[in-house]
């Protein structure tokens, strides 16, 4: 209920072309915690919900993520990036490498 | 699906003569080898050893019989059969850099080679002093030109390079052709006019192509997008963002179908809907052969969990009949408009001719319009 949507939101309103550093890491806090507050079962739910852009999008900040593990976030960004694959297939981590605009 | 496995070394290019009994392919290195249909078998004919660099790209004229390579030693040769041996002329592009791809135009009064120098030498054939003469087009490119695809009028040529954008260019050479009539590209065509650029993807444009009209272009890229761009919509582009890994061939196989094949070593079907402007993902091409799932014993299970962490039967091993990445994808029968067979070859050295006919009888589902 209320992690979807926040889930949503976070997701529509990422910083597509700021160029602001600090708004960058502000928005990847923020997308940090909604991922990590969900429960593994209601994880392929939030996936299957969003559209193809949007499932380029969660794999750039599963991969953000990665980059900067705290206590708990890899286990749960596992979890997540098993469930994004599933649904974005190897384009969508090539997306990720490719990418020229990171998030 | 004819496979036949040439060499153990990956197929750099290929090309095809007119009635497909020849192929003239480069073995990874600085040869051009021919090879000829003898029944079943291939056997080979010719052996073209000009080049000082490795072969990077063959064009086979169908209507002349003459064969251009380009290579990374900086030049390109013209090939004529005189007798039973093809007798090489040298073409000096003045690039500095390697050669990448090379492509006769559709009447073969010239050809087009693209290279690293971040150029296209246009090459056509001056009588009076009985020699190949080329001009560049120089801007804007940025960076190397991977691809090529001349459109069916003979003028203007698509070019995908590796700073992400696919042009079109107008390739008008007066010298050897008259005034291109307007096109919905544009109606003035110039020698290097910028006719089209697409705005960036994110990845290297690896194979673009034209569609049997001209009116729509079709690249794919690194970033394992497929684009196109429709020039009776106003050149809108559409693309679409494929699950698999990135593509590197692709081919117009009717007006709306195309197939594209690259590191998934797997051709792929795709659709253009033409009424929505949309691409859609039809179906793979290659269906392995389901085979037998032997059961595991338990020390297999336990040694799979060890290894791997997962107690997954999925093999190990490839199910497709490529064993490594495609590299290109020529058609044989149909042209682009209508195509009934085409050819991939790739990186595993093998070669496999695809009979559209039965795949479509093949793959239930597979609907190619």
């Amino acid at each position: 209920g209320d992690a979807l949507r926040a889930f949503h939101t976070a997701i529509r309103s990422s910083p597509a072309n700021m160029k602001s550093q600090a708004m960058k890491e502000q928005a990847q806090g923020t997308m940090l915690k909604v991922l990590t507050s969900f429960k593994s079962s209601e994880i392929e739910q939030a996936v299957n919900s969003l559209d193809r852009n949007g499932v380029d999008l969660l794999m750039k900040y599963i991969y953000k993520g990665f980059e900067k593990p705290t206590e708990n976030s890899s286990a749960i960004l596992l979890q997540w990036h098993e469930k994004a694959l599933a649904v974005g297939g190897l384009g969508s981590i090539v997306r990720v490498l490719t990418a020229r605009k990171t998030v | 699906m004819a496979y036949h496995s040439f060499l153990l070394e990956p197929i750099s290019c290929h090309a095809w003569n007119k009635d497909r009994t020849q192929i003239a392919l480069c073995p990874n290195n600085h040869e051009v080898h021919i090879y000829r249909k003898d029944g079943a078998k291939w056997s080979k004919v010719h052996e073209l050893k000009e080049h000082n660099g490795q072969v990077t790209g063959i064009d086979w004229a169908p209507e002349s019989n003459r064969l251009v390579t380009c290579g990374t030693d900086r030049n390109a040769y013209v090939w004529t059969l005189k007798g039973n041996a093809w007798k090489p002329t040298l073409v000096i592009l003045r690039i500095n850099r390697a050669a990448r791809c090379v492509k006769w135009s559709p009447r073969e009064n010239k050809f087009a080679v693209g290279s690293g120098s971040r150029l296209i030498s246009i090459c056509y054939f001056e009588q009076e002093n009985d020699w190949w003469v080329c001009k560049h087009i120089k801007k804007p490119i940025r960076s190397t030109v991977l691809s090529l695809d001349w459109h069916p009028n003979n003028v203007l040529l698509a070019a995908g390079s590796c700073d992400f954008k696919c042009r079109i260019f107008s390739a008008y050479i007066k010298e050897v052709e008259e005034r291109p009539s307007p096109t919905p590209w544009g109606s003035k065509m110039p020698f290097g006019e910028l006719m089209f650029e697409s705005s960036s993807s994110c990845g290297w444009v690896h194979s673009i192509c034209f569609s049997a009209s001209g009116a729509r272009v079709a690249w794919v890229s690194h970033d394992s997008t497929l684009c196109l761009a429709d020039a009776s919509k106003r050149m809108a582009v559409t693309s679409l963002c494929t699950e698999t890994l990135p593509l590197l061939a692709v081919t117009f196989i009717t007006e709306n179908s195309l197939v594209a094949a690259g590191h998934d070593c797997c051709p792929m079907l795709f659709t253009y809907e033409e009424s929505q402007g949309v691409l859609t993902f039809g179906g793979k091409l290659d269906v392995p052969k389901q085979s037998s799932q032997r059961g595991l014993t338990a020390r297999e299970r336990f040694q799979n969990l060890d290894k791997k962490a997962s107690s997954d039967t999925a093999n190990a091993t490839l199910d497709t009949l490529h064993k490594n990445s495609i590299s290109q994808i020529s058609v044989l029968a149909g042209g682009k408009a209508n195509c009934s067979q085409f050819c991939t070859t790739g990186m595993d050295g093998g070669m496999s001719i695809w009979d559209v006919k039965s795949l479509e009888s093949a793959l239930k589902d597979l609907k190619i319009k």
